[in-house]
């Protein structure tokens, strides 16, 4: 036992000597100096093909432009996974880091730190109650595409019965805009009523879950708006699994290859696509610029597309598309 | 002689006249099965005493009684000739009796001197008591002192008793029950898993701690074991107790005559032998 | 070393079966400094590989107060839970249902501008709810005999259920301010105070573990339980003190958690129970009971919270440090069977 305690002592003290001759603590300068700029991307959520799609987008932009890009981010969208990665990330210290933030407050401390050791800071798709930690945000005008979504279910419904908003959680910027969106155009829509809202945590089963047991308990459901990408695909589920496919109407919001397919085969019959391609690219194209020292927009918004049956083949929708690999 | 506890009698079984651990008339069943038909059972002071019988006599059955484990449905249990009350192992513990079972009951991955203190651990003098520290360093000694008596030879005593031979865990086992016993040792099958010559050590144990003014019940199927360390046998059968030998000159074919019942049970042709009614009325075998 | 009162026992040292104690007993020590050994090779591999970055005090605290603060409260008590040869699956669900009580509560009182008694009310409910959860788990382990595994596989299901029955699924927030500004990402002398937190909780226990009657009554259950109650040790009682702890554990880790994110994180922490049984077991404790150390366990929690820190820092895909994670603890676990096989022969 003394021997083991000594082994122990006398490592720990070995890391302290090197740790105190090492590097200055809380890196202050960025990155290489000369050479080419190091970027990172922190995202949402590995798995979400718009996340995915994003990391594309702004891999493609990093090569043209002659920047590196390491792409990361945690297994769920949850602040506990995603804080030890930007703080790891930190400690990398890009010139440069794009964050999807998954809390809108939980977030600030660690982007905080983040700015204070010089890295400039780009918000994407998500963005934290404090604005001032990052150069410019980029996202989609989610209120808008909120709005959207109402109009297409509307119409799709055709003009009555019941409509359900399924979310993921409060607490995120965009999937909150889009559901406010939603709420709103509802609101002013007569002849549809507006179920009480759903959070699913992002999980596809709970989605599926609550489907199953709105339609238990309304079967008047005309239509639902899934607010992203996992709800959309356990809300397709659920509605297969009780078959009713083709007396609820859904929208969703974002266009993966399975959401694709569901527009295909009549599972879903509207998609309201963001850019998370073009997301990625101008995330990457505003932090070279503002690392030369230009001047950056501070609010960039882009644009949506309702994609449907009819013109999911088009070339202005297959731009749209996200893709499970680049 | 050292003994770990502090409460206890060790003199008690010096007087002479009564026994110092009896059983009268227990009877126990389990369900339908009699395990005990009013089995009686005598223990005298500073004696080696084996209880034998074949398999379902109810030995194993007595053995608990006697230790606490079990209560008996009815009969009386004597100790230095009062009536006691065995609520529990702890309390035949608390008057002396100390059992070391057929399983060891030793927590293999401890040290033979925790082993020893188990449940009964010493604690740091002062404050450091009301926060249960242990003395480690005073329960180390101890039990070096209670192995060097008993004649234990341990090399190594910080090793955990997993990986020390079967014959030195079992004189850990039989070294605890000793060291806090005052009265009464049983020991159930004591060398039953072991060889030759880790046999032979555990029987100088038993014999030392009967030297120590401790009395041993020893259950064993092992008939020359039997004649070789006891002073006494008592015979099971069926749930009731069939014969009392004195060891000194028996042979191992009347031993397991008075098992089987090959010998009447009433003429007792055995030499030394006396009838079933046993020394209760403070007959010395002696 | 040996003391022989009696000649002629001089075959007890010589005993055919009895095998060189010295070597087996210095095996026991080497399961922990074995996976000390990879941790410091992980801490120099990393440092080598991104010098000025790896090694430096920002991302030491960092690594400190994210991935292994909050975690190490739950590996501490899941050490004394495992040492019993049992296990509990609920911790995480715990710390959550904990965190919900206690935010709820420092709401009620007064939400973000809530002064420190408030606070501490809010704390201690929290912290009584992880209590209650472990009491429950004791409860029927110990007195029903319904399995570990079973029980607290249900209780993780239903502290988390209850969590979202109470907030509607919805993270509490409006935190007070003082808690997660002061403590929750506040330092003192240059560490974390959550750090300090959990390094003195698991000091304190450590030092239960090693050398109190708590801690060898937590080891004999686990080597032996049957033993342990022959020799009168009130087992029951003590399982029922081992699982209360570990819920009082998780309740503190839900409070710290709370300070540290300002929100209740209810979608998170869901593996949270297996990364502390990794640590645990990593550390060198079995999963058989009787064996196992504090000391240990830290050491086992800082391995996946290096590589996964490390990793990031050098850009590697997220998905190799699972694999590398869980690499090292199913080697951990053959090192602990093939030990075991080795020490049981006898």
């Amino acid at each position: 036992m003394r021997r083991r305690v000594l082994v122990a002592v006398s490592t720990l003290a070995v890391i302290t000597t090197i740790s105190a001759c090492g590097s200055s603590d809380d890196g202050n300068s960025g990155g290489t100096s000369g050479g080419k700029k190091s970027l990172t991307l922190i995202q949402g959520t590995k798995a979400d093909e718009f996340y995915v799609t994003m990391a594309c987008g702004a891999q493609a932009a990093a090569q043209s432009l002659g920047v590196n890009l390491d792409v990361t981010g945690p297994e769920k969208f949850d602040a506990g996974q995603q804080v030890p990665i930007v703080n790891s990330v930190t400690a990398k210290k890009p010139d440069a880091v794009l964050i999807a933030p998954t809390d809108t407050k939980a977030l600030i401390p660690p982007m905080t730190q983040m700015k204070s050791a010089g890295i400039k800071i780009v918000e994407v798709d998500t963005a934290v109650e404090d604005n001032s930690l990052s150069v410019a945000a980029i996202s989609t005008d989610n209120l808008g595409g909120g709005t959207l979504a109402a109009q297409t279910l509307v119409k799709l419904v055709g003009g009555k019965g019941s409509v359900l908003v399924i979310n993921v959680n409060p607490g995120i910027s965009t999937t909150d805009a889009r559901a406010k969106g939603f709420d709103d155009e509802i609101k002013k829509t007569s002849g549809i009523t507006a179920l009480p809202v759903e959070y699913t945590n992002d999980e596809p089963a709970k989605a599926a879950a609550i489907v199953s047991a709105t339609l238990s308990k309304h079967p008047d459901l005309a239509g639902i708006f899934a607010t992203n990408v996992l709800t959309a695909e356990g809300a397709a589920t659920g509605l297969r699994a009780a078959g009713k496919q083709d007396q609820v109407k859904i929208v969703g919001f974002d266009a993966g290859p399975q959401q694709i397919q569901d527009l295909k085969s009549g599972v879903v019959q509207a998609l309201i696509a963001q850019d998370p391609y073009g997301i990625g690219q101008k995330g990457v194209q505003t932090a070279v610029d503002a690392l030369a020292g230009k001047d950056v927009q501070k609010q960039i918004q882009t644009e949506l597309f309702a994609i449907t049956k009819d013109n999911v083949d088009s070339p202005d929708a297959q731009k749209f598309i996200y893709k499970d690999k680049c | 002689m050292t003994t770990l506890s502090e409460s206890g009698d060790g003199d008690a079984g010096q007087r002479t006249g009564t026994g110092l651990l009896q059983a009268r008339g227990v009877v126990k069943h389990y369900g339908r099965v009699q395990a005990l038909r009013g089995v009686d059972f005598t223990v005298l002071p500073g004696e080696v005493v084996a209880l034998i019988g074949d398999n379902g006599a109810g030995k194993s059955t007595l053995v608990k009684i006697l230790s606490g484990a079990v209560a008996p449905d009815s009969g009386e249990i004597l100790l230095d000739g009062a009536p006691v009350q065995l609520a529990s192992p702890l309390a035949a513990q608390r008057l002396g009796i100390e059992t070391v079972y057929q399983d060891l009951a030793l927590a293999n991955d401890l040290d033979p001197a925790a082993n020893l203190f188990l449940g009964r651990e010493l604690l740091r003098p002062g404050p450091l008591r009301w926060l249960g520290v242990l003395d480690n360093r005073t329960m180390r000694r101890r039990s070096r002192d209670s192995f060097a008596e008993l004649g234990i030879g341990l090399q190594d005593r910080s090793v955990r008793l997993g990986s020390l031979s079967g014959g030195q865990r079992q004189s850990v086992a039989v070294a605890r029950a000793v060291s806090w016993a005052s009265r009464v040792v049983f020991m159930d099958e004591p060398t039953a898993a072991l060889g030759v010559v880790q046999t032979r050590r555990v029987l100088d144990l038993i014999r030392r701690v009967r030297d120590r003014g401790v009395s041993v019940v020893l259950i064993s199927h092992n008939m020359p074991e039997v004649l070789a360390v006891s002073d006494r046998v008592e015979v099971l059968r069926l749930g009731r107790r069939v014969a009392q030998i004195r060891t000194a000159g028996a042979t191992v074919e009347q031993l397991v005559g008075a098992m089987t019942g090959a010998l009447d049970a009433g003429t007792g042709a055995a030499e030394g032998g006396e009838p079933e009614a046993g020394p209760a009325e403070g007959e010395e075998l002696r | 070393m040996t003391e022989l009162i009696t000649p002629g026992l001089a075959e007890a040292d010589t005993d055919a079966d009895s095998r060189p104690s010295t070597v087996l007993s210095r095996l026991g020590a080497l399961s922990t400094l074995w996976i000390f050994l990879v941790l410091v090779g992980l801490v120099i591999a990393f440092s080598l590989l991104a010098p000025g970055k790896f090694l430096t005090a920002f991302n030491i605290r960092s690594i400190a107060a994210d991935s292994v603060a909050i975690l190490l409260l739950l590996a501490v008590g899941m050490t004394f839970v495992i040492i019993t040869a049992g296990i509990d699956l609920s911790v995480g669900s715990v710390l959550i249902f904990s965190g919900v009580i206690a935010g709820k509560a420092m709401v009620a009182l007064g939400g973000t501008d809530l002064g420190w008694g408030g606070i501490t009310l809010g704390a201690l409910a929290g912290m009584g709810a992880g209590l209650a959860w472990g009491i429950l788990n004791g409860l029927l382990i110990a007195k029903a005999r319904i399995p570990p595994l079973i029980v607290t596989l249900g209780s993780l299901g239903a502290a988390l259920g209850a969590a979202q029955i109470i907030t509607g699924g919805v993270d509490v927030r409006n935190i007070p301010l003082k808690l997660t500004v002061k403590l929750g990402i506040g330092q003192f002398a240059g560490v974390p105070w959550i750090v300090w937190i959990s390094a003195l909780v698991t000091v304190v226990f450590g030092l239960v573990l090693a050398f109190t009657r708590f801690g060898r009554y937590t080891y004999a259950i686990g080597s032996n339980a049957e033993a342990a109650r022959r020799v009168g040790i009130r087992v029951d009682r003590h399982l029922i003190k081992v699982y209360a702890l570990t819920g009082l554990l998780a309740g503190l880790a839900g409070v710290l958690n709370l300070a540290r994110f300002s929100t209740t994180t209810i979608g998170g922490h869901s593996t949270d129970n297996l990364s502390a049984i990794a640590a645990v077991v990593l550390g060198g404790t079995s999963l058989f009971g009787g064996v196992g150390t504090i000391f240990g366990t830290v050491v086992g929690i800082f391995v996946p919270a290096v590589l996964q820190n490390g990793f990031v820092i050098l850009g590697v895909q997220s998905y190799w440090q699972s694999v590398a994670v869980g690499a090292v603890l199913v080697a951990a676990v053959y090192f602990d069977q093939w030990r075991r096989r080795a020490r049981e022969s006898t």
